[in-house]
């Protein structure tokens, strides 16, 4: 009678000692794909970052002989651009970013005054394809949010702050934007 | 006969013993899955990357690549249907399986921002019944002759037969966790968007969840599947290790 219950005890406590280990390597498990998750979301903005600068000197190439009066909105899209291309970290990275996206906005909300440039057929696929990417940009920009919410979030929560307190996990920033880019764009005609 | 059936029963908690422990074991992989689900975040189609994605959208399909399905006739992107026959086994009675069919086809899933191609195949499909019926139609008849099934009994009345439909149609809310990965049928660099690039597969990961529910449901499924794995396996185990050791005379 005793070995029969003895080895059903030690299989139950087996059985829960084994949900208890699963469920704390899963936890582990979580953080380490978060973590990975995160720096992929970031490289897949970078991807559009740089399709994104490639794209710019054709775009200040096709507008220059039109916007003779907006020399300091191309410099300072030129300005921005060398400042992506030498940012080293991602804090530089963002901020050149919200810089060029600033800049973007201003060049194509200044084009409706020329016409001229209005009807080129060049600006137009370039204007668009630029979109494109702003667009995309965006979202991806808001699914690296999601994911660093979600690992904060988690780090914070029990029990997995056991875990994220053991990996000695640090909270993650969010892809902010600028003070500039959230204001409306003025264009005097 | 007594022994008989504490026999049956010595067995059956042997078949019981088997059932618990991979219950128990499933329900680890249920409570991964539950937190890829959980950690991933929904992406827009328009700016899928490759890799893991999680999307949510409305099922469209071209007029070329629906199919019909075989008993109510409804236009699907796939298809999974099942006959069954109710049959006296002993004592107790049940429907048993007697064919079933799956008929698939390329879709693509939109959400505001763009469409993407999915190809549903080898993934794990969550879909409710979406048709049953018991009444030999017209088109049931034609289907049941077309595959040599029998539907009459040797004294010539109908036999008692159950048809059930599960299919994803046009127009569906579908919850998908899956690979983006290369579309096979645009040829590299032609792709007029980067996600017409891409097509919604199984991957690398061998987790590929299609389920016309939204995602806290498909949660929701998941927390009781891991509940059920884990408390419903464990107890399974305990009980049957109770009979068997009671019926060696161990306990």
């Amino acid at each position: 009678m005793a070995i029969g219950l003895g080895i059903i005890i030690a299989v139950v406590v087996v059985l829960v000692a084994l949900v208890f280990i699963g469920y704390f390597v899963g936890i582990y498990n979580a953080f380490v794909r978060l973590r990975n998750d995160i720096k992929k979301s970031w490289s897949n903005i970078n991807v559009l970052l740089k399709q994104r600068h490639d794209e710019l000197p054709k775009l200040i190439a096709s507008v220059k002989g039109y916007m003779k009066h907006e020399k300091s909105t191309l410099a300072e899209l030129t300005k921005a651009r060398t400042a992506f291309m030498s940012a080293k970290t991602m804090d530089a990275k963002a901020a050149a970013d919200n810089q060029i996206t600033s800049a973007l906005k201003t060049i194509f909300a200044v084009a409706e005054n020329y016409p001229n440039l209005k009807a080129n057929e060049n600006f137009l696929q370039l204007q668009s394809r630029i979109s494109g990417l702003e667009n995309e940009l965006a979202d991806r920009r808001e699914f690296y949010n999601e994911s660093v919410n979600t690992y904060n979030i988690k780090r914070e929560s029990f029990p997995d702050m056991i875990v994220a307190g053991w990996m000695k996990l640090q909270s993650k920033e969010m892809f902010k934007v600028s003070e500039e880019e959230q204001q409306d764009v003025k264009v005097e005609f | 006969m007594a022994d008989d059936g504490a026999m049956k029963m010595f067995v059956y908690s042997f078949v019981g013993l088997g059932v618990g422990v991979y219950l128990f074991f499933k329900g680890f992989t249920w409570l991964r899955e539950k937190r890829l689900i959980e950690n991933t975040p929904t992406s827009k189609i328009r700016s899928l990357a490759m890799g893991r994605v999680e999307i949510f959208g409305k099922v469209v399909a071209e007029a070329k690549k629906k199919i019909k399905s075989p008993f109510s006739g409804a236009d699907c992107v796939y298809c999974k249907w099942t006959i069954e026959e109710y049959r006296n086994q002993g004592k107790s009675s049940r429907w048993v399986v007697v064919k079933e069919g799956v008929e698939t086809n390329h879709f693509n899933l939109q959400d505001n921002t763009g469409k993407v191609l999915v190809d549903p195949k080898d993934s794990q499909l969550d879909i409710p019944v979406d048709f049953e019926s018991k009444k030999l139609t017209e088109p049931i008849k034609k289907y049941l002759d077309g595959e040599a099934i029998k539907y009459k009994s040797w004294l010539g009345f109908n036999k008692s037969l159950r048809f059930r439909e599960y299919y994803l149609a046009p127009g569906d809310e579908v919850y998908i966790m899956g690979s983006a990965g290369d579309n096979p049928f645009v040829e590299d660099g032609s792709a007029q968007n980067n996600v017409d690039d891409i097509m919604i597969q199984k991957g690398k990961s061998d987790f590929y969840y299609i389920s016309d529910k939204p995602e806290t449901a498909v949660l929701k499924k998941f927390k009781w599947k891991v509940l059920g794995g884990f408390l419903g396996g464990g107890a399974l185990i305990v009980v049957c290790l109770f009979y068997i050791f009671f019926f060696i005379g161990i306990l």
